[in-house]
Protein backbone atom coordinates (compact mmCIF):
# COMPACT_ATOMS: atom_id res chain seq x y z
CA UNK A 1 0.00 0.00 0.00
CA UNK A 2 1.55 3.50 -1.37
CA UNK A 3 -0.05 6.66 -0.44
CA UNK A 4 0.64 8.94 -3.35
CA UNK A 5 0.23 13.09 -3.31
CA UNK A 6 -3.18 12.39 -4.41
CA UNK A 7 -4.27 12.18 -0.34
CA UNK A 8 -2.44 15.40 1.11
CA UNK A 9 -5.13 17.80 2.52
CA UNK A 10 -4.47 20.92 0.94
CA UNK A 11 -3.24 22.87 4.51
CA UNK A 12 -0.26 20.86 4.32
CA UNK A 13 1.12 22.45 1.27
CA UNK A 14 1.98 25.64 2.39
CA UNK A 15 3.61 24.50 5.35
CA UNK A 16 5.78 22.31 3.22
CA UNK A 17 6.37 25.57 0.83
CA UNK A 18 7.69 27.12 4.00
CA UNK A 19 9.74 24.48 4.86
CA UNK A 20 11.28 24.28 1.10
CA UNK A 21 12.38 27.61 1.40
CA UNK A 22 13.96 27.29 4.41
CA UNK A 23 16.24 24.82 3.15
CA UNK A 24 16.75 26.53 -0.12
CA UNK A 25 17.14 30.14 0.95
CA UNK A 26 20.84 29.65 2.54
CA UNK A 27 21.91 27.50 -0.50
CA UNK A 28 20.99 30.62 -2.76
CA UNK A 29 22.47 32.68 -0.57
CA UNK A 30 25.43 30.80 -0.27
CA UNK A 31 26.09 30.64 -4.22
CA UNK A 32 25.38 34.38 -4.75
CA UNK A 33 27.86 35.23 -2.75
CA UNK A 34 30.21 32.35 -4.36
CA UNK A 35 32.90 34.39 -6.17
CA UNK A 36 33.20 32.61 -9.14
CA UNK A 37 35.67 34.26 -11.05
CA UNK A 38 38.25 33.63 -8.76
CA UNK A 39 36.89 29.49 -7.89
CA UNK A 40 39.76 28.35 -9.22
CA UNK A 41 42.57 30.77 -7.53
CA UNK A 42 39.93 30.38 -4.11
CA UNK A 43 40.48 26.66 -4.17
CA UNK A 44 43.89 26.52 -5.06
CA UNK A 45 45.19 28.17 -1.87
CA UNK A 46 47.70 25.97 0.04
CA UNK A 47 45.37 26.15 2.84
CA UNK A 48 42.75 25.05 1.30
CA UNK A 49 44.42 22.07 -0.77
CA UNK A 50 45.95 21.23 2.57
CA UNK A 51 41.76 21.37 3.84
CA UNK A 52 41.02 19.51 0.60
CA UNK A 53 43.33 16.54 0.66
CA UNK A 54 43.12 16.39 4.43
CA UNK A 55 39.50 15.91 4.50
CA UNK A 56 39.70 13.47 1.48
CA UNK A 57 42.42 11.23 3.20
CA UNK A 58 40.73 11.48 6.56
CA UNK A 59 36.69 10.62 5.38
CA UNK A 60 38.54 7.67 3.58
CA UNK A 61 40.18 5.79 6.39
CA UNK A 62 37.13 6.62 8.91
CA UNK A 63 34.55 4.84 6.16
CA UNK A 64 37.55 2.02 6.11
CA UNK A 65 37.54 1.75 9.80
CA UNK A 66 33.89 2.20 10.17
CA UNK A 67 33.09 -0.65 7.72
CA UNK A 68 36.19 -2.99 9.59
CA UNK A 69 34.30 -2.86 12.76
CA UNK A 70 30.82 -2.01 12.13
CA UNK A 71 30.00 -4.14 10.09
CA UNK A 72 30.87 -7.02 12.53
CA UNK A 73 29.23 -5.12 15.35
CA UNK A 74 26.09 -4.75 12.76
CA UNK A 75 26.47 -8.39 12.71
CA UNK A 76 26.53 -9.15 16.09
CA UNK A 77 23.88 -6.91 17.10
CA UNK A 78 21.30 -8.47 14.63
CA UNK A 79 22.19 -11.74 15.01
CA UNK A 80 22.52 -12.46 18.42
CA UNK A 81 20.53 -12.15 21.68
CA UNK A 82 22.72 -10.86 24.70
CA UNK A 83 22.04 -9.45 27.92
CA UNK A 84 22.75 -5.55 27.66
CA UNK A 85 22.04 -5.73 23.92
CA UNK A 86 20.03 -2.56 23.97
CA UNK A 87 22.06 -0.67 25.98
CA UNK A 88 24.74 -1.71 23.52
CA UNK A 89 22.81 -0.50 20.39
CA UNK A 90 21.90 2.59 22.04
CA UNK A 91 25.20 3.80 23.30
CA UNK A 92 26.71 3.15 19.64
CA UNK A 93 23.47 5.42 18.53
CA UNK A 94 24.84 7.66 20.82
CA UNK A 95 27.24 9.49 18.33
CA UNK A 96 24.47 9.98 16.10
CA UNK A 97 22.17 12.33 18.61
CA UNK A 98 25.04 13.69 21.11
CA UNK A 99 26.73 17.05 20.11
CA UNK A 100 30.03 16.04 18.40
CA UNK A 101 31.61 19.32 20.43
CA UNK A 102 30.54 16.25 23.71
CA UNK A 103 31.90 13.48 21.16
CA UNK A 104 35.56 16.08 21.26
CA UNK A 105 35.38 16.12 24.85
CA UNK A 106 34.89 12.70 25.62
CA UNK A 107 37.48 11.22 23.41
CA UNK A 108 39.73 13.65 24.93
CA UNK A 109 38.98 12.13 28.28
CA UNK A 110 39.70 8.82 26.73
CA UNK A 111 42.54 9.27 24.43
CA UNK A 112 44.20 12.58 25.83
CA UNK A 113 48.26 11.99 26.84
CA UNK A 114 47.43 13.96 30.05
CA UNK A 115 44.39 13.38 30.72
CA UNK A 116 43.13 10.34 28.63
CA UNK A 117 41.87 7.25 30.72
CA UNK A 118 44.13 5.22 28.25
CA UNK A 119 45.96 7.95 25.90
CA UNK A 120 48.95 8.26 28.35
CA UNK A 121 49.44 4.60 28.52
CA UNK A 122 49.09 4.29 24.24
CA UNK A 123 51.62 7.20 24.51
CA UNK A 124 53.85 5.32 27.21
CA UNK A 125 53.75 1.69 25.81
CA UNK A 126 53.65 2.73 22.00
CA UNK A 127 54.38 6.37 21.84
CA UNK A 128 50.90 7.02 20.08
CA UNK A 129 49.43 10.45 20.54
CA UNK A 130 46.05 10.51 18.81
CA UNK A 131 45.35 14.37 20.19
CA UNK A 132 46.31 16.61 17.19
CA UNK A 133 47.65 14.12 15.14
CA UNK A 134 45.60 13.15 11.64
CA UNK A 135 45.19 10.06 13.03
CA UNK A 136 42.86 11.93 16.02
CA UNK A 137 41.22 13.18 13.32
CA UNK A 138 40.24 10.13 11.38
CA UNK A 139 39.34 8.74 14.95
CA UNK A 140 37.30 12.06 15.57
CA UNK A 141 35.42 11.56 12.07
CA UNK A 142 35.03 7.98 13.03
CA UNK A 143 33.22 8.24 16.28
CA UNK A 144 30.86 10.37 14.59
CA UNK A 145 30.83 8.39 11.30
CA UNK A 146 30.49 4.54 11.97
CA UNK A 147 27.24 5.09 13.79
CA UNK A 148 25.81 5.65 9.93
CA UNK A 149 27.22 2.49 8.98
CA UNK A 150 26.39 0.40 11.87
CA UNK A 151 22.57 1.53 12.09
CA UNK A 152 21.68 0.80 8.22
CA UNK A 153 23.90 -2.19 8.42
CA UNK A 154 22.02 -3.70 11.37
CA UNK A 155 18.35 -2.67 9.95
CA UNK A 156 19.63 -4.56 5.88
CA UNK A 157 20.52 -7.36 7.78
CA UNK A 158 17.21 -7.59 10.01
CA UNK A 159 15.07 -7.28 7.12
CA UNK A 160 17.10 -10.04 5.50
CA UNK A 161 15.15 -13.22 4.47
CA UNK A 162 17.10 -15.51 6.88
CA UNK A 163 15.96 -18.53 5.55
CA UNK A 164 19.02 -18.03 3.05
CA UNK A 165 21.70 -18.57 5.57
CA UNK A 166 19.75 -21.15 7.11
CA UNK A 167 19.66 -23.52 3.87
CA UNK A 168 23.43 -22.20 3.52
CA UNK A 169 24.46 -23.42 7.14
CA UNK A 170 22.20 -26.73 6.56
CA UNK A 171 24.09 -27.61 3.36
CA UNK A 172 27.25 -27.70 5.57
CA UNK A 173 28.45 -24.09 5.09
CA UNK A 174 30.65 -22.74 8.07
CA UNK A 175 29.33 -19.40 9.66
CA UNK A 176 32.38 -17.44 8.09
CA UNK A 177 31.65 -19.02 4.49
CA UNK A 178 27.92 -18.22 5.28
CA UNK A 179 28.44 -14.91 6.29
CA UNK A 180 31.14 -14.20 3.46
CA UNK A 181 28.96 -16.13 0.64
CA UNK A 182 25.37 -15.27 1.41
CA UNK A 183 25.05 -12.65 3.93
CA UNK A 184 27.40 -9.84 2.83
CA UNK A 185 25.86 -9.97 -1.09
CA UNK A 186 22.34 -9.89 -0.26
CA UNK A 187 23.25 -7.02 2.40
CA UNK A 188 25.90 -5.02 0.16
CA UNK A 189 23.12 -2.19 -0.89
CA UNK A 190 22.71 -1.65 2.49
CA UNK A 191 26.27 -1.52 3.36
CA UNK A 192 26.80 0.62 0.03
CA UNK A 193 23.83 3.17 1.54
CA UNK A 194 25.82 3.46 5.05
CA UNK A 195 29.45 3.21 4.02
CA UNK A 196 27.82 6.46 1.79
CA UNK A 197 26.53 7.93 4.72
CA UNK A 198 29.38 7.11 7.03
CA UNK A 199 31.20 8.65 4.45
CA UNK A 200 29.62 12.05 3.92
CA UNK A 201 29.30 12.65 7.60
CA UNK A 202 32.82 12.04 8.28
CA UNK A 203 33.16 14.51 5.54
CA UNK A 204 31.35 17.40 7.46
CA UNK A 205 32.74 16.89 10.66
CA UNK A 206 33.91 19.73 12.80
CA UNK A 207 32.87 19.73 16.54
CA UNK A 208 34.99 16.59 17.24
CA UNK A 209 37.95 17.37 15.41
CA UNK A 210 38.07 20.32 16.27
CA UNK A 211 37.72 19.74 20.06
CA UNK A 212 39.62 16.51 19.72
CA UNK A 213 42.43 16.91 16.98
CA UNK A 214 43.00 20.47 17.13
CA UNK A 215 43.04 22.72 14.26
CA UNK A 216 46.65 22.46 12.65
CA UNK A 217 47.04 23.35 8.76
CA UNK A 218 48.04 19.84 6.79
CA UNK A 219 47.43 17.93 9.80
CA UNK A 220 44.04 18.30 11.25
CA UNK A 221 42.59 21.40 9.50
CA UNK A 222 39.87 19.62 7.14
CA UNK A 223 37.26 21.96 5.09
CA UNK A 224 34.76 21.96 7.71
CA UNK A 225 37.40 23.43 9.95
CA UNK A 226 39.13 25.68 7.54
CA UNK A 227 35.87 27.37 6.39
CA UNK A 228 35.18 28.21 10.16
CA UNK A 229 38.75 29.90 10.26
CA UNK A 230 38.78 31.66 6.91
CA UNK A 231 34.97 33.14 7.37
CA UNK A 232 36.96 36.18 8.16
CA UNK A 233 40.19 36.71 6.14
CA UNK A 234 39.21 34.98 3.35
CA UNK A 235 35.30 34.79 2.73
CA UNK A 236 36.06 33.30 -0.89
CA UNK A 237 38.09 30.33 0.38
CA UNK A 238 35.71 29.63 2.72
CA UNK A 239 32.51 30.11 0.25
CA UNK A 240 33.91 27.86 -2.11
CA UNK A 241 34.88 25.00 0.45
CA UNK A 242 31.42 25.02 1.56
CA UNK A 243 30.04 24.88 -1.85
CA UNK A 244 32.54 21.65 -2.43
CA UNK A 245 31.32 20.02 1.03
CA UNK A 246 27.26 20.64 -0.15
CA UNK A 247 28.25 19.75 -3.68
CA UNK A 248 29.55 16.65 -2.49
CA UNK A 249 26.68 15.67 0.02
CA UNK A 250 23.89 16.63 -3.14
CA UNK A 251 25.91 13.93 -5.16
CA UNK A 252 25.61 11.23 -2.09
CA UNK A 253 21.91 12.10 -1.44
CA UNK A 254 20.88 11.52 -4.94
CA UNK A 255 22.52 8.48 -5.36
CA UNK A 256 21.58 7.06 -2.41
CA UNK A 257 17.80 8.24 -3.47
CA UNK A 258 16.81 4.57 -4.79
CA UNK A 259 19.01 2.78 -1.87
CA UNK A 260 17.69 4.98 1.34
CA UNK A 261 15.16 6.40 0.85
CA UNK A 262 13.77 3.69 -1.54
CA UNK A 263 13.97 1.43 0.93
CA UNK A 264 11.80 3.91 3.20
CA UNK A 265 9.43 3.94 1.15
CA UNK A 266 8.60 -0.12 0.35
CA UNK A 267 8.35 -1.09 4.13
CA UNK B 1 -15.50 67.56 22.58
CA UNK B 2 -13.06 68.16 19.56
CA UNK B 3 -10.84 70.10 21.23
CA UNK B 4 -11.27 67.71 24.52
CA UNK B 5 -9.86 65.38 21.65
CA UNK B 6 -6.35 67.66 20.54
CA UNK B 7 -5.74 68.58 24.71
CA UNK B 8 -5.72 65.13 25.10
CA UNK B 9 -3.33 64.65 22.23
CA UNK B 10 -1.36 67.43 23.30
CA UNK B 11 -0.95 65.65 26.66
CA UNK B 12 0.23 62.25 25.07
CA UNK B 13 2.61 64.14 22.93
CA UNK B 14 4.01 65.60 26.56
CA UNK B 15 4.27 62.55 27.89
CA UNK B 16 5.54 60.21 25.45
CA UNK B 17 8.29 63.49 24.71
CA UNK B 18 9.47 63.53 28.03
CA UNK B 19 9.38 59.77 28.58
CA UNK B 20 11.87 59.76 25.56
CA UNK B 21 14.18 62.29 26.54
CA UNK B 22 14.25 60.00 29.91
CA UNK B 23 15.26 56.96 28.43
CA UNK B 24 11.65 55.36 29.34
CA UNK B 25 9.45 54.41 26.34
CA UNK B 26 7.07 52.10 28.73
CA UNK B 27 3.70 53.86 29.56
CA UNK B 28 3.73 53.27 32.95
CA UNK B 29 7.29 54.56 33.04
CA UNK B 30 6.40 56.84 31.77
CA UNK B 31 3.85 58.43 34.42
CA UNK B 32 5.80 57.23 36.75
CA UNK B 33 8.68 59.71 35.58
CA UNK B 34 6.12 62.79 34.85
CA UNK B 35 5.15 62.58 38.49
CA UNK B 36 8.79 62.62 39.53
CA UNK B 37 10.11 65.10 37.55
CA UNK B 38 13.17 65.54 39.46
CA UNK B 39 14.13 62.02 39.99
CA UNK B 40 16.41 60.26 37.98
CA UNK B 41 15.39 57.37 35.50
CA UNK B 42 15.53 54.05 37.10
CA UNK B 43 16.99 51.33 35.45
CA UNK B 44 14.95 48.59 34.19
CA UNK B 45 15.09 45.96 31.15
CA UNK B 46 18.10 44.07 29.95
CA UNK B 47 20.89 44.62 27.45
CA UNK B 48 22.94 41.77 25.29
CA UNK B 49 26.46 42.85 25.71
CA UNK B 50 29.32 41.33 22.95
CA UNK B 51 32.20 41.18 24.90
CA UNK B 52 35.81 39.67 24.07
CA UNK B 53 36.34 35.84 25.49
CA UNK B 54 38.96 37.27 27.84
CA UNK B 55 36.17 39.09 29.37
CA UNK B 56 34.40 35.80 30.24
CA UNK B 57 35.29 35.43 33.79
CA UNK B 58 35.54 39.62 35.06
CA UNK B 59 32.41 41.04 32.70
CA UNK B 60 30.21 37.58 34.56
CA UNK B 61 31.38 39.24 37.89
CA UNK B 62 30.38 42.70 37.04
CA UNK B 63 27.55 41.80 35.83
CA UNK B 64 26.06 40.01 38.83
CA UNK B 65 27.50 42.95 40.68
CA UNK B 66 25.76 45.71 38.33
CA UNK B 67 22.35 43.75 38.52
CA UNK B 68 22.34 43.31 42.62
CA UNK B 69 23.27 47.36 42.40
CA UNK B 70 20.40 47.97 39.70
CA UNK B 71 17.58 45.30 40.85
CA UNK B 72 15.20 44.63 38.07
CA UNK B 73 18.17 44.86 35.16
CA UNK B 74 19.31 42.00 33.26
CA UNK B 75 22.83 42.32 31.55
CA UNK B 76 23.26 39.19 28.95
CA UNK B 77 27.00 38.27 27.64
CA UNK B 78 27.63 37.34 24.40
CA UNK B 79 31.08 36.61 24.38
CA UNK B 80 33.54 35.38 21.78
CA UNK B 81 36.09 36.48 19.36
CA UNK B 82 35.69 40.52 18.58
CA UNK B 83 36.52 39.49 15.58
CA UNK B 84 33.46 37.65 15.15
CA UNK B 85 31.57 39.72 17.37
CA UNK B 86 32.08 42.43 15.09
CA UNK B 87 30.92 41.02 12.41
CA UNK B 88 27.76 39.69 13.99
CA UNK B 89 27.02 43.77 14.67
CA UNK B 90 27.59 44.39 11.34
CA UNK B 91 25.24 41.65 10.76
CA UNK B 92 22.54 43.48 12.66
CA UNK B 93 22.74 41.17 15.53
CA UNK B 94 20.87 42.75 18.31
CA UNK B 95 23.45 43.70 21.15
CA UNK B 96 23.56 46.78 23.01
CA UNK B 97 27.54 47.49 23.90
CA UNK B 98 30.39 46.21 22.30
CA UNK B 99 33.70 45.57 24.41
CA UNK B 100 36.56 44.69 21.59
CA UNK B 101 39.78 43.16 22.99
CA UNK B 102 41.60 45.01 19.88
CA UNK B 103 40.83 48.57 18.34
CA UNK B 104 40.63 47.23 15.27
CA UNK B 105 38.00 45.47 15.55
CA UNK B 106 35.87 48.26 17.56
CA UNK B 107 37.00 50.54 14.74
CA UNK B 108 35.07 48.23 11.85
CA UNK B 109 32.04 48.87 13.79
CA UNK B 110 32.48 52.60 14.22
CA UNK B 111 33.60 53.16 10.34
CA UNK B 112 30.05 51.17 9.99
CA UNK B 113 28.03 54.01 11.76
CA UNK B 114 26.90 51.35 14.62
CA UNK B 115 27.82 53.19 17.64
CA UNK B 116 26.22 55.76 19.84
CA UNK B 117 29.33 57.44 21.32
CA UNK B 118 32.76 57.26 20.73
CA UNK B 119 34.46 53.97 22.20
CA UNK B 120 36.39 54.55 25.48
CA UNK B 121 39.74 52.07 26.43
CA UNK B 122 39.16 50.67 29.80
CA UNK B 123 41.73 47.85 30.29
CA UNK B 124 44.67 46.55 28.95
CA UNK B 125 45.94 43.05 28.72
CA UNK B 126 49.39 41.07 28.03
CA UNK B 127 50.16 37.71 26.49
CA UNK B 128 51.88 35.03 28.04
CA UNK B 129 52.26 31.37 27.65
CA UNK B 130 50.44 28.54 29.86
CA UNK B 131 51.94 25.02 29.49
CA UNK B 132 51.09 21.97 31.21
CA UNK B 133 50.66 21.85 34.96
CA UNK B 134 54.39 22.23 36.42
CA UNK B 135 55.81 22.83 33.44
CA UNK B 136 57.14 19.11 32.29
CA UNK B 137 59.09 20.06 29.11
CA UNK B 138 60.33 22.77 31.29
CA UNK B 139 59.46 25.83 28.65
CA UNK B 140 61.88 29.28 30.10
CA UNK B 141 60.46 31.53 27.36
CA UNK B 142 59.46 32.30 24.07
CA UNK B 143 62.38 30.59 22.30
CA UNK B 144 61.35 27.12 23.81
CA UNK B 145 58.33 27.83 21.69
CA UNK B 146 59.60 27.06 18.48
CA UNK B 147 60.91 23.37 19.40
CA UNK B 148 58.35 22.37 22.18
CA UNK B 149 56.25 19.87 20.52
CA UNK B 150 52.43 21.17 19.68
CA UNK B 151 51.82 24.90 20.62
CA UNK B 152 48.56 26.24 20.85
CA UNK B 153 47.75 29.46 19.61
CA UNK B 154 44.79 32.11 18.60
CA UNK B 155 43.73 32.19 14.39
CA UNK B 156 45.78 35.48 13.26
CA UNK B 157 41.69 36.53 12.90
CA UNK B 158 40.95 37.06 15.89
CA UNK B 159 42.66 39.66 18.61
CA UNK B 160 44.93 37.00 20.72
CA UNK B 161 45.64 35.51 17.76
CA UNK B 162 47.03 39.11 15.96
CA UNK B 163 48.51 40.32 19.28
CA UNK B 164 50.56 36.76 19.36
CA UNK B 165 51.73 36.85 15.59
CA UNK B 166 53.48 40.35 16.29
CA UNK B 167 54.65 39.76 19.86
CA UNK B 168 56.62 36.38 18.22
CA UNK B 169 57.88 38.22 14.58
CA UNK B 170 59.27 41.42 16.56
CA UNK B 171 61.26 38.49 19.31
CA UNK B 172 62.04 36.82 16.42
CA UNK B 173 60.63 33.81 16.95
CA UNK B 174 59.22 31.28 14.39
CA UNK B 175 57.23 28.01 15.21
CA UNK B 176 56.21 25.79 12.30
CA UNK B 177 52.40 25.89 11.36
CA UNK B 178 52.58 22.13 11.30
CA UNK B 179 53.03 22.09 14.82
CA UNK B 180 50.09 25.12 15.79
CA UNK B 181 46.64 24.33 16.57
CA UNK B 182 44.60 27.28 15.74
CA UNK B 183 41.72 28.29 18.61
CA UNK B 184 38.65 30.65 17.13
CA UNK B 185 39.21 32.04 20.26
CA UNK B 186 41.69 32.89 23.12
CA UNK B 187 39.27 30.13 25.55
CA UNK B 188 39.38 27.62 23.09
CA UNK B 189 43.71 28.28 22.66
CA UNK B 190 43.65 27.79 26.01
CA UNK B 191 41.55 24.68 26.80
CA UNK B 192 43.84 23.39 23.77
CA UNK B 193 46.38 23.33 26.80
CA UNK B 194 44.17 22.84 29.92
CA UNK B 195 42.11 20.01 28.49
CA UNK B 196 44.03 18.94 25.11
CA UNK B 197 47.22 17.81 24.88
CA UNK B 198 48.81 20.67 23.61
CA UNK B 199 52.36 21.73 25.04
CA UNK B 200 52.12 25.45 25.24
CA UNK B 201 49.64 28.01 24.18
CA UNK B 202 50.03 31.41 24.18
CA UNK B 203 46.60 33.58 25.85
CA UNK B 204 46.68 36.82 27.95
CA UNK B 205 47.82 37.06 31.57
CA UNK B 206 44.49 37.02 32.45
CA UNK B 207 43.12 33.93 31.38
CA UNK B 208 46.02 31.79 32.56
CA UNK B 209 45.04 33.48 36.26
CA UNK B 210 41.68 32.31 35.83
CA UNK B 211 42.81 28.90 34.49
CA UNK B 212 45.55 28.64 37.70
CA UNK B 213 44.01 25.26 38.66
CA UNK B 214 44.76 23.72 35.45
CA UNK B 215 47.38 25.55 33.81
CA UNK B 216 51.01 27.22 34.68
CA UNK B 217 52.11 30.43 33.42
CA UNK B 218 55.31 31.09 31.91
CA UNK B 219 55.78 34.86 32.10
CA UNK B 220 56.69 37.02 29.00
CA UNK B 221 58.78 40.17 30.42
CA UNK B 222 56.97 43.17 29.22
CA UNK B 223 60.00 43.96 26.98
CA UNK B 224 59.46 41.38 25.16
CA UNK B 225 55.32 41.57 25.08
CA UNK B 226 52.59 43.22 23.35
CA UNK B 227 49.53 45.10 24.67
CA UNK B 228 46.38 44.48 24.30
CA UNK B 229 44.00 47.39 24.79
CA UNK B 230 40.19 46.71 25.07
CA UNK B 231 37.86 49.83 24.10
CA UNK B 232 33.89 49.49 24.98
CA UNK B 233 31.46 51.28 23.19
CA UNK B 234 27.19 51.17 23.20
CA UNK B 235 26.06 50.78 20.09
CA UNK B 236 23.39 52.68 18.48
CA UNK B 237 21.35 49.27 17.69
CA UNK B 238 20.54 49.65 21.38
CA UNK B 239 16.82 49.59 22.24
CA UNK B 240 17.83 50.23 25.84
CA UNK B 241 20.10 53.41 25.53
CA UNK B 242 19.94 53.84 29.18
CA UNK B 243 20.81 50.75 30.59
CA UNK B 244 23.48 50.38 27.71
CA UNK B 245 25.20 53.58 28.78
CA UNK B 246 24.89 52.96 32.40
CA UNK B 247 26.75 49.77 31.86
CA UNK B 248 29.56 51.51 29.89
CA UNK B 249 29.83 53.99 32.68
CA UNK B 250 30.21 51.05 35.28
CA UNK B 251 33.07 49.18 33.57
CA UNK B 252 34.86 52.29 33.65
CA UNK B 253 33.88 54.02 37.01
CA UNK B 254 36.76 52.94 40.01
CA UNK B 255 33.91 50.01 40.87
CA UNK B 256 34.39 47.92 37.60
CA UNK B 257 38.00 49.25 36.85
CA UNK B 258 39.01 47.15 40.49
CA UNK B 259 37.15 44.17 39.89
CA UNK B 260 39.04 44.13 36.23
CA UNK B 261 42.25 44.60 38.31
CA UNK B 262 41.37 41.61 40.56
CA UNK B 263 40.76 39.37 37.20
CA UNK B 264 44.93 40.54 36.27
CA UNK B 265 43.88 43.54 33.70
CA UNK B 266 45.62 46.61 33.43
CA UNK B 267 44.34 49.91 33.40
CA UNK B 268 44.01 51.38 29.63
CA UNK B 269 47.14 53.56 28.61
CA UNK B 270 45.95 57.30 28.56
CA UNK B 271 45.09 58.37 25.29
Amino acid sequence: MTRRGRGVPLVAVPFAVVAVAFFVLPLVGLVQRAPWSDAWHDLTTPAARDALRLSLVCSLWSTALSIVFGVPLAYVLARTRFPGRALVRALVVLPLVAPPVVGGVALLYAFSVHNGLVGGWLHDVFGLQLTFSTTGAVLAETFVAMPFLVVTVESGLRSMDVRYEDAAASLGARPWTVFRRVTLPLVAPSLVAGATLAWARALGEFGATLTFAGNIQGRTQTMPLAVYLFLDTEPGTAIMLSLVLLAVSVVVLAALRDRWFGGIRES
Amino acid sequence: MRSRVRWMGAMLLVVVGLATTMGVATPAGAARTTAAKTRTARLSGEITVSAAASLTEAFTRLGAAFQRAHRGTTVRFNFGASSVLAAQIQGGAPADVFASADGANMQKVVASHLVRSAPADFAANLLTIVVKKGNPKHVIGLADLANVGIVAECAVTVPCGKYAAQMLSQDGVSIPSSRVTLGQDVKATLTAVSTGDADAGIVYVTDAKSAAASVTQVKIPASLNVLAVYPIASLRSSQNTALAQAWVRYVLSSTGQKALAKFGFLPAPAP
